[in-house]
């Protein structure tokens, strides 16, 4: 279970987020959308102790993130925007590698099997990652997150860049974890998969979570309506569905 | 988990084409230089031991004659080429290779390879001390300059600590996986030296298998401390090419700038006589006294007055002894008394330099390090010392024995001509030996060294562990 108690951050005069409260359950998948800037990626921030709040409490699993980021850290799995690998190792090696520090390093087969059930084609298996394309790395990224068997998992515009392909198997491989009762945490701006994919849905705008919702209450078209006029309001109480 | 991040650093270095290509190039330096300068060193000391035996076979046939005229023939002392100088050539090149040693007289060891060579030995010699000194650890740079700010820009920072892998031993799985490719290419290079010694370089120093790994052991602690720091700086740099531009800095600044104002300033603190000034000083002090009070028309006169009265007679020519003997061997004694207070003045300046050096080396590391290597490899300023105080040791017993052959058996009233000896004479004087210090003295020479390599070290580490979880991840 992921949770953000009063959350705030402040960099120096800049605010970027404000007072955030959210909480995800075990299968769930709060989608959290926004414009850039808007404070989706410091959330994430936030909950991998990446950087520190300046108020308020970040929860995973009820453990408090400041004080036992290690412990956090085990029940908790991440994929970023930019999934960098290592370019020098494979992908069954970055797998190894990556896998085997969040806890058990898999064995060769267990690695193979585990990067074929993301889609990665068997021949890149042992190419070194310098030649992978973006939506091959992310793969490689989603094969890490799942090897963790973590029952939280955080994503930071997952699906950015990648083709429509590779974004539909993200979108599977989601729905998949969201089955085995993962909390799942996505930053995104794509608003097809936060509906599509989504249980519940946030906009934020200047560090504010100014709407909360279940995705199953609102259509693609109301939620597009929503997001549009969020972005443009001054005054957020004058926005409605 | 610290063995899969060291084990991906170590692979990652190894897969990495720029490493490859200066990594051999590093190797095949070193190879060079470790067999060239092997060969070198087995030639120059076969030169020297058969020139020591030709001079000593010229001191065994130089005919009958007054042992006083032997004293004056002479001999030559060779300095040994110690065995690890093909490691280190340390000053070997500019300090003296022979003495001649005659009576009355303590000559320069001389005949450097410097004064034979051309411009070109001021720059240097390419030896595997330059190479494990300088430029491995320009390699290190090269390996660990972006070893944390590259996985900042590229994000992989984030991955790994999503992993829940702590700063401190992600740093320390670095920290390992560099210095086991540092191992990679220095220990390969290591076992080759050592197997280049053989039976000929233990007949020249017994010591030579502790110090060969005292050797072995002080560079490997320079690398680890250069890895550490290296890291540390990547760790807290803005960007790589900030972390760059520091460690070369670091680098020209402790390898090249810092050494040459050391020996600078050391000469400036402690100014070392001329050679005119140290010999005029003697001739002085020879003429007028050690205190400037006793010249030594007065001496003479006071020293046969003894001589006189201890055989209870009223003139030379009454002595049962040789007059000439007792006067030369006191005059060699006293001249031998101001020559090594000159000496050890001088020596003293040139020790005070060399502290200086060493103190200079607990904020440079590699001053340490090449004090201590050459120290090991036996080409050090206190090596040279121990074979001019040795040389003129010997000097001191064989023109005494003639002295006292003259003053025992060339009676009075023989003329100079009518007395000689021969050859039995000659061949009691032992043939010039002299024994490199053993290991224990050399690393007693350098505890200023050796604790500042401990130091750095143990400083370093402590440093990492408390400021490697500090490091920043984004």
């Amino acid at each position: 279970m992921l949770e953000a108690i009063n959350l705030s951050k402040k960099y120096g005069g800049h605010q970027a987020l404000i007072n955030l409260n959210l909480k995800v359950s075990p299968g769930e998948v709060f989608c959290l959308l926004g414009a850039n800037g808007a404070g989706k990626t410091t959330t994430i921030n936030l909950f991998m102790s990446f950087i520190q709040p300046t108020s308020g409490e970040v929860r995973i699993n009820n453990l408090e993130v400041n004080t036992q980021s290690q412990e956090t850290k085990k029940h908790l799995a991440y994929i970023p925007e930019n999934l960098s690998l290592y370019g020098n190792l494979t992908g069954l090696e970055n797998l190894q590698f990556f896998a085997g520090l969040g806890g058990e390093k898999p064995d060769k087969p267990t690695a193979e099997l585990l990067l074929k059930s993301v889609g990665l084609q068997p021949e890149a298996v042992q190419k070194r990652v310098s030649q992978y394309s973006k939506g091959m790395r992310q793969k490689v990224g989603i094969a890490i997150a799942k090897a963790k068997q973590a029952d939280n998992l955080l994503l930071d515009e997952p699906t950015s860049g990648l083709d429509p392909q590779a974004s539909n198997d993200f979108a599977r491989l989601l729905q998949d974890m969201k089955q085995n009762d993962v909390a799942i945490l996505m930053a995104t701006h794509d608003l097809f998969r936060a509906k599509e994919g989504g249980t519940h849905i946030g906009i934020m705008k200047a560090g504010k979570l100014i709407h909360s919702l279940k995705s199953e209450e609102i259509t693609l078209q109301e939620l597009e309506h929503l997001y549009l006029e969020t972005m443009k309001a001054e005054n957020h109480a004058e926005v409605s569905y | 988990m610290l063995r899969l991040v060291i084990k991906k650093e170590f692979l990652s270095s190894l897969r990495d084409i720029r490493l490859q290509i200066s990594g051999t190039i590093l190797i095949v330096l070193m190879l060079t230089a470790v067999l060239v300068g092997r060969h070198g060193q087995k030639e120059i000391q076969t030169q020297r031991t058969k020139a020591q035996s030709a001079m000593y076979d010229k001191w065994l046939n130089q005919g009958n004659k007054h042992p006083h005229s032997a004293a004056h023939y002479g001999q030559f002392a060779f300095k040994p080429k110690p065995v690890l100088s093909f490691l280190d050539i340390g000053l070997d090149n500019y300090t003296g290779i022979s003495v001649f040693l005659e009576a009355h007289k303590q000559n320069e060891v001389q005949f450097s390879a410097a004064q034979d060579s051309n411009g070109m030995t001021r720059f240097g010699e390419m030896t595997a001390a330059l190479i494990l000194q300088v430029l491995l650890p320009l390699l290190i740079i090269f390996l660990t300059f972006d070893i944390f700010s590259k996985e900042r820009e590229e994000g992989t920072l984030k991955l790994i600590h999503a992993q829940g892998l702590s700063m401190r031993q992600l740093f320390m799985g670095k920290v390992w996986g560099t210095y086991l490719m540092v191992l990679l290419i220095y220990l390969p290079i290591i076992i080759l030296a050592y197997l280049l010694l053989d039976q000929r370089s233990s007949n020249l120093d017994p010591a030579i298998g502790s110090k060969f790994l005292s050797l072995t052991v002080g560079y490997a602690i320079y690398f680890l401390v250069f890895v550490i720091l290296c890291v540390l700086i990547s760790g807290f740099a803005r960007n790589s090419g900030f972390a760059l531009l520091t460690l070369l800095g670091l680098w020209i600044a402790s390898c090249i700038i810092l050494p040459k104002a050391t020996a600078n300033l050391a000469d400036k603190v402690y100014p070392a006589p001329s050679q005119f000034e140290f010999r005029n000083a003697i001739k002085k002090k020879v003429k007028n006294g050690i205190d400037g009070h006793n010249p030594s028309d007065e001496r003479l006169a006071s020293l046969k007055q003894k001589v006189l009265d201890q055989y209870g007679v009223a003139s030379i020519a009454e002595l049962p002894v040789n007059w000439s003997g007792i006067a030369m061997q006191a005059g060699e004694e006293y001249t031998d008394r101001v020559y090594d207070q000159e000496f050890s003045r001088v020596e003293e300046i040139f020790n005070k330099q060399n502290r200086l050096s060493e103190w200079v080396g607990f904020i440079n590391p590699y001053l340490a390090v090449r004090n201590l290597s050459m120290s090991l490899a036996g080409t050090d300023f206190h090596h040279h010392v121990a074979f001019a105080k040795a040389a003129e040791n010997y000097r001191r017993a064989f023109v005494k024995k003639m002295n006292k052959d003259m003053e025992v058996n060339h009676k009075p009233g023989v003329a100079y001509g009518d007395y000689n000896v021969g050859q039995d004479m000659w061949a009691s004087i032992e043939p010039f030996k002299y024994n490199l210090p053993s290991t224990s003295k050399v690393l007693f020479n350098q505890w200023r060294s050796i604790a500042t390599l401990a130091i750095w070290l143990i400083g370093l580490l402590l440093l990492a562990s408390v400021y490697a979880p500090k490091i920043s991840k984004l």
